[in-house]
């Protein structure tokens, strides 16, 4: 469980908060989709969440405990986080040490490792490159490199920053299939993302930042609905969303998915005919 | 309708960087024409970066490999044009406007590249003038690149290669950093430099939905070779798109699924709101 | 990450100062920068660090020149201590302690209140080769982007469990193997980039570069140089020739 609880933050030096008043709690087996406009401060609340940042003001608890109290490493082996640039962390000569990485530093055995390593590589399809350097990867497969390393050691949290940025169509549907996988084995993703169509797709609990405050946290439904609170934060509405706009009352509420927006109109179509 | 000029052509063209064994180019045959607006999708790694950096000319000219068939831009080869004639063509908006403001005010960068270019300070005066009125970033005029958001910036990007005077400008996934509502707001300012100077615009972008209401031409790329190029209405109600690693907007995906059931549209509707006019429409003939 | 840029580097203002010809601000600083070097007794420095301050006060930029000194406050004490130390008396301590402070904030002067473009216009008033401007007015560009790249890998290698500050002195070593390499990477990477972005904006290939820039010297400027040289010599010659 992680619980926020009126966290102020302002970086050293600096004379405003980035943070002002922040309130949360997440729980197990949720999906959280974090959005915001630039700067609204997404990226900074997410690095308090493995206690990367502290708070200026109030608390920031992970399983009860209080994220000043113990070190990164303590809170990352149970809040993951892959960040948006996957050059910002691959520096290994293969790709089996990368992902070995970090399940070294936590100080796991050998043999788990292995094995860990050899599960993260089978799931993410990268078996093949396993002996090869992370660095000749293409830009969709180091993303994926970034996703196993920080899975192989199988924190509760995992906390996903622009996970589709520079992503195909394919390595998108791959995500949302892991993702919705994560969720029945009862772990919790957050999704910081621009991608409206993404989010939805998801159909996450959503909470929305503008100027290092919550503006709304509730369920992605009804927040899509609510014109003016998207227009504060910047946000545009998804397809499926506008189309539920423009046809209701013949529709009641906002497909999930294209499957579903087909059977309603279908339904409407056949229904008079 | 104006008669339309050839502004690109790709005859032939295949390239590979060297060192590398398999061509990241294969037999490209492309023409575009002035006043274009193309949208250029297709999966990471498919040689989309590739194909832009020949068209400014950084291929051959800054990087070495295979270089086969030819290059037109403008009428004459790209290998034949000198780098510094290329870049008053060509205008190219990379991915991280961050790596491409080099000076410390919006002013002092768009004078870089007219400095650059050899034009006096009356021609610099007016092309300063010109540019900030055109782009809206008149009251940016004087702010160091920190001082900006990530917007403004990509607009500060565009206006040091617009003051050069390009007939065609090219950008690399502009948008992949950009909160919903200002990508929106900077694809807007593309349709306006693309209406209203005729500028011929080539953009990657995997969010496709972004584009589908401005451009009039898609080119999709797969393994190195075009596998659909022509009209944006024709190749996007193709249904093998997203085979290709192409994000289809729900809206385009759904008349695909209505199409496979017998249902016949008039027209493929490229936004939500045309689409539900339509749905309307049919709802009130049928009762 | 907007609090680097405002501790570390120049920030637009306007003052009397900051509008001065950087040749002037240049001349100013670093005239006061040689006579903190010179200076030898706490009565010149009284009176040198109350012309720095001054200066500061009309440029609007003391509060940043004070915290500028506090930072190196540490090193103050390590000098005045360690002078102490070794023997010398304690007038001759304050005197180097108070020579160090006079350095740092005759030359945060300039720092704070030009623009590193400012220094790209001296340096081309100074017909130096452009390829020399430009890497190096590139180089402070990027300085703090490059910072702003090497916190977010620390971020990410610690949200790995890197634990940094673990280990004895090799281990440590060690430890910043997986934040140097992204590191090099990374910035190869941009530096790739930004060749690019440079090659695609003419740069390096016409034979003509014309300066749209020109430093003039205005009214202002003539009578605030006039003043300032003229207040030094009398500082000379008060202090070192007429020993007062």
């Amino acid at each position: 469980m992680i619980e926020v609880e009126s966290l102020y933050f302002k970086y050293p030096l600096a004379n405003d908060y980035v943070l002002k008043d922040i309130n949360l709690k997440i729980g197990l087996g949720e999906v959280v989709g974090i959005m915001g406009g630039n700067g609204s401060g997404k990226t900074t609340l997410i690095k308090h969440f493995n206690g990367l940042l502290k708070p200026t003001k109030g608390f920031v608890r992970i399983f009860g405990k209080d994220t000043r109290e113990e070190s990164v490493a303590y809170f990352s082996k149970k809040v993951g986080l892959v960040f948006q640039n996957p050059g910002h962390q691959i520096f290994s000569d293969t790709v089996w040490n990368e992902i070995a990485f970090a399940l070294k530093n936590f100080g796991f055995e050998e043999e788990i490792i292995n094995k860990r390593v050899k599960w993260a590589l089978e799931f993410f399809n990268l078996t093949q490159y396993k002996d090869m350097s992370p660095l000749l990867l293409s830009g969709g497969e180091k993303k994926r490199l970034c996703l196993a390393s920080v899975l192989a050691w199988n924190p509760d949290f995992i906390i996903l920053d622009e996970p589709t940025v520079g992503q195909d169509f394919l390595q998108k549907e791959k995500l949302i299939e892991i993702i919705k996988m994560l969720i029945t084995q009862n772990k919790t993703v957050i999704v910081v993302s621009h991608d409206v169509e993404f989010i939805w797709l998801l159909q996450p609990r959503l909470i929305l930042i503008s100027n290092g405050t919550i503006v709304k946290d509730g369920d992605c439904k009804s927040i899509f609905k609510d014109n003016s609170i998207l227009e504060k934060c910047g946000i545009t509405k998804p397809q499926l969303v506008e189309l539920y706009d423009e046809l209701y009352p013949l529709i009641e509420q906002p497909p999930v998915d294209v499957i579903e927006a087909y059977s309603m109109i279908l339904k409407l179509l056949r229904g008079l005919k | 309708m104006e008669t339309l000029t050839e502004i690109i052509r790709f005859i032939n063209f295949s390239f590979s960087y060297s060192g590398s064994n398999s061509p990241i180019l294969k037999n490209i045959n492309l023409l575009i024409e002035e006043g274009d607006f193309v949208l250029l999708v297709g999966p990471s790694g498919c040689g989309k970066s590739t194909l832009l950096r020949c068209i400014n000319g950084l291929i051959p000219h800054l990087y070495n490999g295979v270089y086969e068939g030819e290059v037109i831009v403008d009428g004459e080869p790209v290998k034949n044009k000198s780098v510094n004639e290329l870049a008053t063509k060509v205008g190219f908006v990379f991915q991280n406007p961050e790596n491409q403001i080099f000076m410390f005010s919006v002013e002092k960068d768009i004078v870089f590249g007219l400095e650059n270019i050899g034009l006096d300070k009356t021609e610099i005066d007016d092309r300063l003038s010109w540019v900030l009125r055109a782009l809206d970033i008149e009251h940016l005029r004087y702010k160091p690149p920190y001082e900006l958001s990530d917007g403004q910036k990509q607009r500060v990007a565009i206006a040091g290669v617009l003051a050069m005077k390009p007939k065609i400008l090219i950008l690399d996934e502009p948008t992949s950093l950009l909160d919903p509502r200002t990508a929106l707001e900077f694809i807007s300012l593309l349709k306006e430099l693309n209406r209203k100077f005729g500028l011929t615009i080539i953009a990657v972008e995997h969010r496709i939905d972004l584009l589908t209401n401005v451009a009039n031409r898609m080119v999709v790329m797969d393994k190195g070779e075009i596998v659909f190029n022509g009209c944006l209405k024709d190749v996007i109600e193709n249904k093998n798109l997203n085979l290709h690693g192409v994000n289809v907007p729900p809206v385009i995906a759904l008349q695909n699924y209505l199409r496979n059931e017998g249902f016949i549209f008039d027209a493929f509707y490229l936004n939500v709101k045309e689409f539900s006019k339509e749905i309307k429409r049919r709802l009130l003939e049928i009762d | 990450m907007f609090w680097l840029a405002e501790g570390l580097v120049y920030r637009r203002q306007e003052s009397i100062i900051h509008s001065l010809d950087p040749r002037v601000k240049l001349i100013i600083s670093f005239s006061l920068f040689i006579l903190s070097l010179f200076s030898s007794t706490i009565f010149e420095f009284i009176i040198l660090l109350s012309a720095i301050f001054l200066l500061g006060v009309l440029s609007k930029v003391l509060r940043r020149m004070i915290k500028t000194i506090t930072f190196s406050l540490t090193f103050v004490i390590m000098i005045f201590v360690i002078n102490l130390l070794v023997g010398y008396d304690l007038i001759f301590s304050i005197v180097i302690s108070l020579r160090f402070i006079a350095i740092i904030s005759s030359s945060s002067i300039f720092f704070l209140t030009s623009s590193p473009d400012e220094l790209d216009l001296v340096m081309r008033s100074l017909h130096l080769p452009y390829d020399l401007i430009f890497a190096f007015v590139t180089a402070v560009r990027f300085v703090p982007v490059i910072l702003l790249d090497a916190i977010q890998i620390i971020d990410s290698q610690r949200s790995r469990g890197l634990e940094i500050e673990k280990g004895n002195i090799f281990k440590r070593i060690r430890n910043y193997i997986p934040i140097l390499i992204p590191l090099i990477v990374q910035s190869i990477i941009r530096s790739e980039e930004l060749a690019e972005a440079m090659e695609s904006r003419a740069y390096g290939f016409s034979k003509k570069r014309t300066s749209y820039y020109t430093l003039h010297f205005k009214m202002k400027d003539y009578l605030i140089l006039c003043l300032h040289l003229m207040l030094v010599v009398l500082f000379i010659l008060l202090v070192y020739f007429l020993h007062l």
